[in-house]
């Protein structure tokens, strides 16, 4: 691997298209299943004036990120190149990404992937997943060496970026959707669902979902309660496992069995409500008051509002679960707006970072020019400096050393500041 | 030199307190790592002052009021930590560390000056049965928080409001109240027993007609019903905050009885 120091540069290109610029139309036509990004890496990083390339791609996007020749006329050429190469891969007209299509170049381009791994960029702003996809394509890029210096050090720093806004902010803190604002209020009332007994009442989509989120965090008893047993049937042995217990009840015998869940979701069709504030009470007593909570799915529903009066009773129907998760969409929009401003932060230490890094060649050509020079005066003037003893040669040394230093650290600090100013240019 | 000492733990429940409140309310982890290492440091410090305090006094036991504040204040920080280590959770804090901070702060910069000619202070028994007491007085106390916490967690799920993100889980509070009485109670009968028993053996039967003593009686009988009642019936919520702070008043009627009492008081009259 060659020294980053003494690298050219390049140019580092951005180029893509998300949920924002283009319909799924379009993104599914670009769109890389796993198995094929390795290769697609691969073609990319053989395209003329490209060094390094990474490709990521998810249901959301799909974005080209390159460090390209640094070349007038290959700069001007880099984004027709880019999009022929995602022309002859997908064999997708080029008219037809071309509209949907952004570019970001250097610092825009940093921003960019900055923002895209802190998840700022996602259509659910705080989603988790997107750093392990972020990830899993740079694996895939440096398995088939599409990454070495230059973009191994820009995707470190992105994975720091990252965990940084996840850690120093509330982004991801929050559930936005219906099922797992469920399993975050079924952890407030019980803590961990370790030995948890979730009860399915009728089968809806929803509710399946929740319950498998549920099972995900440590409920390990299921009971599905259906009008038709055998669906009832089917729905348990969908759920079994080796880890979570599940027993299919008739509907007949539900309210003797109900209390022995903690958690009852309820999915009916039915047109009046199945449980009512009596039978709240009546489980209660039975389970010595340890907490029920009735996520109700249904409308219209299928637990009577009053339950939730109930002490220890906590009812929660669609529309309840709904104003969590939008206040909780709320709450990211505001911790995003503080990522921003981490991610605006970290661009410009990232920035300064390699345009010091940039400089260091000619800085340390020039030295060892100064150096060089030195030397040769005193090898010229050794005659003259025979007679000194080694202490007063050891002084003279230092004397040339300190001068060479003092009079190259203008020139030095000129040079540090043109390369940052040619930058920021 | 134990005065130094409590001053230093003094401070350090200070910073304890102010660094639990960025942990426990914004979910900021960086300032638990300044308020758990601030409490175990204050935690030594305080327990290095109490014991030169009682040694340069040459009595095993807490006589004056203060030092039995900053006895107290000690038990309230082991349990804070207590309940740290087995539940991670820091809510308790906000409370507990200001009141360590507090019941410190007057012994580190007044203290006591009372002499006491109390003949059984030096016996071993006798310093059992006030820790023991005390030990049960703050799991009282503890178990009146956690069902405090429990009640406002409980309200804003019922009321779907935004829950408090700093405030544990319900059955964490259930546990964390629960589990402080059943630790409470064996202390609180070992104190009273032992206490008995050494009244016994030196005033008599007519201890045991003091109003204070009666009273710490009933007191013990209260906890236990509490107790009874919480288990059996699994009271939560609003009744477990009604029935821990009745027995939490006995509790402080019993304390502030020390100071009327005939026969059991902290200084010689």
């Amino acid at each position: 691997m060659s020294d980053p120091v003494q690298t050219k540069p390049g140019s580092l290109v951005l180029l893509g298209i998300n949920h924002n610029t283009a319909p799924i139309e379009v993104r599914e036509r670009l769109a890389i299943p796993a198995g094929r990004l390795a290769d697609a890496t691969r073609t990319l990083v053989h395209q003329p004036g490209i060094r390094e390339g990474l490709i990521l791609s998810t249901c959301n996007r799909v974005e080209l990120l390159t460090l390209q020749d640094d070349a007038e006329s290959i700069r001007s050429q880099s984004k027709a190149d880019l999009l022929r190469f995602l022309h002859e891969y997908f064999a997708v007209p080029t008219l037809d990404i071309q509209p949907h299509i952004y570019e970001f170049r250097e610092r825009e381009a940093v921003r960019h992937l900055f923002r895209v791994a802190s998840s700022l960029d996602s259509m659910v702003v705080g989603e988790p997943q997107i750093l392990g996809q972020v990830k899993e394509s740079y694996t895939i890029a440096r398995e088939v060496g599409a990454v070495s210096t230059h973009l191994e050090s820009l995707l470190q720093r992105t994975f720091t970026v990252a965990k940084k806004v996840r850690s120093e902010t509330q982004i991801g803190s929050s559930s936005v959707s219906i099922a797992s604002v469920a399993v975050d209020l079924a952890r407030k009332i019980f803590g961990s669902l370790q030995g948890k007994t979730v009860l399915l009442v009728g089968a809806g989509k929803m509710s399946e979902l929740a319950a498998r989120h549920l099972i995900q965090q440590g409920a390990s008893s299921i009971l599905v309660a259906n009008r038709t047993t055998s669906r009832a049937e089917k729905l348990a042995a969908e759920f079994s496992s080796s880890n979570v217990y599940t027993e299919a009840i008739s509907f007949d015998s539900l309210y003797e069995q109900a209390d022995r869940a903690d958690i009852v979701i309820t999915s009916t069709g039915a047109p009046q409500k199945i449980f009512g504030r009596s039978h709240g009470q009546h489980f209660l007593h039975r389970r010595r008051n340890r907490p029920m909570f009735f996520i109700d799915i249904a409308v219209p529903r299928d637990v009577d509002p009053r339950m939730n009066e109930v002490e220890g009773c906590f009812v929660y129907d669609i529309d309840d679960l709904q104003q969590v998760a939008s206040a909780n969409l709320a709450d990211r929009g505001r911790e995003a707006q503080a990522a921003e401003t981490i991610v605006s932060r970290e661009v410009d230490k990232y920035q300064q970072r390699l345009q010091s890094r940039d400089a260091v060649p000619a800085i340390k050509a020039l030295q060892q020019q100064a150096e060089q020079l030195r030397q040769a005066e005193l090898a010229r003037s050794q005659s003259k400096l025979a007679g000194l003893s080694p202490e007063q040669r050891e002084a003279v040394d230092a004397l040339t050393r300190a001068l060479t230093a003092k009079l190259l650290h203008p020139q030095l600090t000129a040079l540090r500041e043109s390369t940052r100013t040619k930058d920021s240019d | 030199m134990s005065l130094l000492w409590l001053r230093v733990a003094v401070f350090l429940y200070g910073a304890a307190a102010l660094a639990v409140l960025p942990a426990a309310l914004y979910e900021r982890p960086r300032w638990r790592h300044i308020a758990i290492p601030a409490t175990v440091s204050a935690v030594f410090f305080h327990f290095v002052s109490l014991a030169e305090m009682l040694n340069a006094a040459h009595h095993s036991l807490p006589v004056d009021t203060h030092e039995t504040q900053t006895l107290l204040g000690l038990l309230f920080a082991l349990a804070f930590l207590l309940v740290y280590w087995r539940y991670r959770t820091v809510s308790l804090g906000i409370v507990i560390l200001p009141l360590c901070f507090l019941l410190g702060l007057v012994p580190a910069f007044h203290p006591g000056q009372e002499a006491t000619t109390f003949p059984l202070l030096h016996t071993g028994w006798i310093f059992l049965h006030v820790v023991l007491l005390l030990a049960a007085y703050a799991a009282l106390l503890l178990s009146l928080l956690a069902s405090l916490m429990y009640l406002i967690q409980e309200r804003r799920l019922k009321q779907k409001s935004p829950t408090l993100p700093w405030l544990p889980p319900l059955e964490t509070t259930d546990q964390i109240a629960l589990k402080s009485l059943l630790f409470g109670l064996p202390c609180m009968t070992a104190g009273l027993l032992i206490g008995s028993l050494i009244a016994q053996a030196t005033v008599g039967a007519s201890y045991f007609r003091d109003p204070k003593i009666l009273l710490a009686f009933a007191m013990w009988l209260a906890y236990v019903a509490m107790i009874y009642i919480r288990r059996h019936s699994g009271l939560r919520g609003r009744r477990a905050v009604y029935l821990s702070s009745f027995v939490f008043l006995v509790v402080l009627t019993v304390w502030a009885a020390n100071q009327f009492s005939a026969v059991h008081r902290f200084t010689a009259p």
